[in-house]
């Protein structure tokens, strides 16, 4: 059963949308994404020396009227995608409460889930935990959605996440290359996040960053006065003077955070977004990301 | 190191006290939030340790050494250097009899002020002053030590109450005139602020105490033949205690009661029907602290029959006084006053007289004329208007002054300080005072020759005054240290102490001063024997529970004199104020240079 915010019209919308890769992969069947391989497509890829056995329908008949020398026409190959969706499961996404964080998380997961199962290509979601994630099997075609949904539903955020340790744990299992979106609240120091990327591209993954944050995260609703702030994966806690000046200063620090993210991910190549959940799903989905260059 | 003032170290304990506002201070909120990286780098990490959540800010410190400081300096910290020249001031008033211990505290005392001598070089003076009757120092010459421990020894207490001195002066005195470096008061008192020569040294505990505060043997009226006595018993402890106190005469006891006596209150024995002693003595049998207040002494009154020597140009107006039972009166005129036998009478009535100077007998002045000592008179009133009186006295009990109206009366202008009894517009008309242990009357009007003619309120004023000179006729006993008072005539004989000793009185003498002991005293003179009674006068004497604290505010050390003690306490205040002027300078900076490190880490 599809709930709000998946409703028909939305998903109605969402099957109009495709994935852009930047990277071509090697297909298990024909589909929609270009291969490395050459093919059977429409797209025109380029000639070579005719070869007896080569089907002459492919002769480029011009080239021959006028150099008098026979080339066939070869093109793409045209196969379907694997698409891995990581979901930071990890205790931050439960701040300020899940369903203003994680389930907006889990959201956007599962609608660019359903674009690649409406264009019939795999999609495998995995969620990052502690030490031991889950992994949801490949899911292909549009009636697979409610098993995503029934996957992504049953996750709990929970625990502390190293980044690079958890990813490295999934990719251990991962066979065929294809597009990677990572969606996490990066909250975390720079070289925790910078490794989980890189991973990423060791495994020759085409890469999308979706940066999760509540309101409560960029603008904390403290009253003035003295807080004992606990962190929620740590549990570490420390005392911290709050007023308008400190205001001021958490969020210079996160503008600074987030600008050194995406700034790693524009060097590093990677689709980096930021979402932050009291914003429509619709209105990000179809102007934020297909303006970062992530659907065609 | 010494503490002059060691009560301020309690102020020690308050130090903890310090810690409050840091623990009132409001608890900081707990929050969760999703990642504290972009906190961390101006937050504090909070502590686990087995402080817990306060925060003690290097401030608290610096707070909590300059109380400590200040409380030190209050305490008024010294160094003491052994002495060379001292004073100890041994306090032998009566309550230095009560028992501790089975000692008396004035044996305490003198163990005390023996060890204080111990304590002093070789070369060291000592003087030895005692309280009581006054101070008064003992020796002539300063004394060396082994001396001074002698005369210590040879110290008595004497049945009397605490002189009234105000030692933090007379100390301050005495170590100025004779430049004593230390002067020690041994005492059973408890030492409150300590001077930087003066000390006290306490003996004793608080302790509870029954004592006899008043003692009366008595005729109910001049024209009674019965005695009667009472006595009042103070219970100075804190529980009600029952007991029996006797009546003796002459030594052989008469009659008992058994009295109960609440916690801190006082009940009164009355006896009467007793037979006639020349002396009385009520005794508690209960032992407590202080056995010198469980007795009581008296002397009979005198006979009733008051014997009245008259001096007026009048014979017929003194003579209306032989008809009230009892009293006998001998009328001279004014020129032979001087040659007769003043001994025999115990009132002497001036009536339009008066003698150059004051009799040593009891005497009324009626109309006195202008020569007299004490009053003088006002322009005659023929219509007497009584405006007051002295409620209640013995002069005016019974009077109705509304019907007091003497035809002629001259208002009096008294000389001297005195009572009036009974005053008018113009003046007062009776005017009483008593001097040297004898009551003097002064009438401005004559009650003689309306006695017996129905004049009821002049009749009873008559009788009212007769029965104030019977009862001041020796039948009260008197204070310890109240001299007795031998006419002239009378001087000479031997006087025997209650401690049976036997003191010849000087031939002229007429007054024996050193009644210090409480007990009878008894007169001989040939074959005429006279009792005299003299008990200790004070109640707060025999209050053992609380005696006034002694504080000496260093007045004792006045310029020029060298203290034995090196006093360090004002560079203590002085430091403590340097501390505090620090915090007061640090304090709000701290707070804004922490606010300025954030300003500039957010920008």
């Amino acid at each position: 059963m599809l709930t709000d915010p998946f409703t028909p019209q939305f998903l109605t919308q969402l099957e109009v949308l495709r994935l852009r890769t930047r990277k071509e992969f090697l297909g298990s069947q024909t589909g929609s994404y270009s291969s490395p391989r050459r093919g059977t497509s429409l797209e025109f890829a380029d000639y070579r020396r005719y070869a007896p056995g080569d089907d002459l329908r492919y002769l480029d008949w011009g080239i021959y009227a006028r150099s008098d020398r026979l080339y066939i026409k070869v093109f793409r190959e045209e196969v379907d995608l694997f698409a891995y969706i990581f979901i930071d499961a990890s205790g931050s996404m439960a701040f300020p409460s899940p369903p203003q964080k994680f389930l907006p998380a889990t959201h956007v997961a599962l609608a660019l889930s359903y674009v690649i199962l409406a264009n019939q290509d795999h999609v495998k979601l995995h969620l990052l935990h502690d030490s031991s994630g889950r992994a949801s099997p490949f899911y292909r075609g549009r009636r697979r959605m409610t098993d995503c949904i029934d996957f992504a539903t049953s996750a709990r955020p929970a625990g502390l996440l190293q980044l690079a340790p958890s990813l490295g744990e999934h990719l251990k299992r991962l066979r065929r290359p294809g597009k990677a979106i990572l969606i996490s609240d990066f909250l975390m120091p720079a070289a925790s996040y910078q490794q989980g990327f890189n991973l990423l591209r060791a495994f020759n993954l085409d890469i999308s960053a979706i940066q999760i944050l509540s309101r409560a995260e960029v603008d904390p609703p403290f009253s003035r006065g003295r807080l004992a702030l606990v962190d929620s994966e740590t549990q570490r806690e420390i005392n911290y003077e709050w007023s308008d000046d400190s205001r001021r200063e958490y969020q210079s620090r996160l503008a600074h955070h987030n600008l050194e993210i995406r700034s790693f991910c524009h060097q590093s190549g990677i689709h980096y977004s930021l979402y932050v959940t009291d914003r429509e799903l619709s209105d990000f989905i179809f102007a934020t990301l297909p303006a970062i260059g992530l659907f065609k | 190191m010494e503490f002059l003032n060691p009560t301020a170290l309690l102020g020690l304990f308050a130090l903890p006290l310090l810690l409050i506002p840091y623990l009132t201070k409001k608890r900081p909120r707990r929050l969760t939030f999703s990642s504290l990286i972009l906190f961390t780098q101006s937050g504090t990490p909070t502590s686990r340790g087995p402080w817990g959540r306060i925060h003690l800010p290097p401030v608290f410190f610096l707070q909590l050494l300059l109380l400590t400081l200040l409380i030190l300096a209050l305490s008024e910290p010294v160094f003491s250097v052994r002495p060379t020249s001292i004073a100890i001031v041994l306090d032998n008033s009566a309550s230095m009899q009560a028992l501790e211990d089975g000692k008396t505290r004035l044996t305490l005392a003198q163990q005390k002020a023996q060890s204080l001598t111990q304590g002093l070089g070789s070369g060291a003076r000592v003087d030895i002053y005692t309280t009581t009757p006054r101070l008064q120092r003992l020796n002539a010459e300063p004394l060396a030590t082994v001396q001074a421990n002698r005369v210590i020894a040879s110290i008595k207490a004497y049945d009397l109450a605490d002189a009234s001195i105000d030692y933090d002066q007379s100390f301050g005195a005495l170590a100025h005139e004779q430049n004593y470096q230390r002067i020690y008061l041994v005492t059973d008192h408890p030492a409150g602020s300590q001077g930087a020569i003066a000390r006290v040294v306490s003996v004793g505990e608080a302790q509870p105490n029954l004592a006899i505060t008043a003692f009366d043997v008595r005729r109910s009226s001049i024209a009674a033949t019965r005695l009667e006595a009472s006595a009042t018993i103070s219970n100075f402890s804190s529980r009600d205690e029952k007991l029996r106190i006797a009546l003796k005469g002459d030594g052989a006891t008469l009659t008992s009661r058994d009295v109960t006596v609440s916690a801190g209150k006082a009940a009164t024995a009355v006896f009467e029907g007793f037979a006639a002693h020349p002396t009385y003595e009520v005794e508690i049998e209960h032992s407590d602290a202080l056995p010198l207040d469980n007795r009581r002494f008296a002397v009979a009154p005198p006979s009733r029959n008051l014997h009245i020597l008259a001096i007026t140009p009048r014979p017929q107006a003194a003579a209306s006084l032989k008809s009230i039972p009892g009293v006998t009166v001998d009328v001279v005129s004014p020129a032979d006053y001087g040659k007769a036998v003043h001994s025999d009478y115990a009132l002497e009535i001036f009536h339009f007289a008066a003698p150059a100077t004051l009799p040593d007998n009891p005497s009324l002045f009626i109309l006195p004329p202008e020569a007299n000592p004490i009053v003088e008179s006002g322009a005659p009133v023929g219509t007497v208007q009584v405006s007051s009186w002295r409620e209640p006295h013995e002069l005016t009990r019974y009077i109705n002054f509304s019907l007091f109206r003497p035809t002629y009366a001259r208002p009096l202008k008294p000389k001297t300080a005195g009572e009036i009894i009974i005053d008018s517009p113009t003046g007062p008309l009776a005017f009483a005072l008593e001097q040297r242990a004898a009551r003097y009357l002064f009438l401005g009007f004559d009650p003689l020759p309306y006695l017996g003619r129905e004049n009821l309120p002049m009749s009873i004023f008559t009788l009212n005054f007769l029965d104030w000179f019977l009862e001041s006729t020796g039948t009260k006993a008197q204070g310890t240290a109240e001299p007795i008072r031998l006419g002239a005539i009378e001087s000479g004989g031997t006087l025997v102490t209650p401690a049976g000793t036997k003191i010849a009185l000087n031939g002229r003498a007429n007054v024996f001063q050193d009644t210090y002991e409480q007990g009878l005293y008894e007169w001989r003179h040939g074959r005429e024997t006279r009792w005299f009674a003299r008990n200790l006068a004070v109640e707060q004497e025999s209050d053992l529970r609380a005696p006034r604290r002694i504080d000496f505010h260093d007045s004792a050390k006045a310029p020029g004199v060298s203290s034995a003690m090196l006093t360090f306490w004002p560079y203590l205040l002085t430091a403590s104020l340097l501390l505090f002027f620090l915090e007061w300078f640090i304090s709000p900076r701290m707070r804004r240079l922490m606010v300025r490190r954030r300003t500039v880490q957010t920008a």
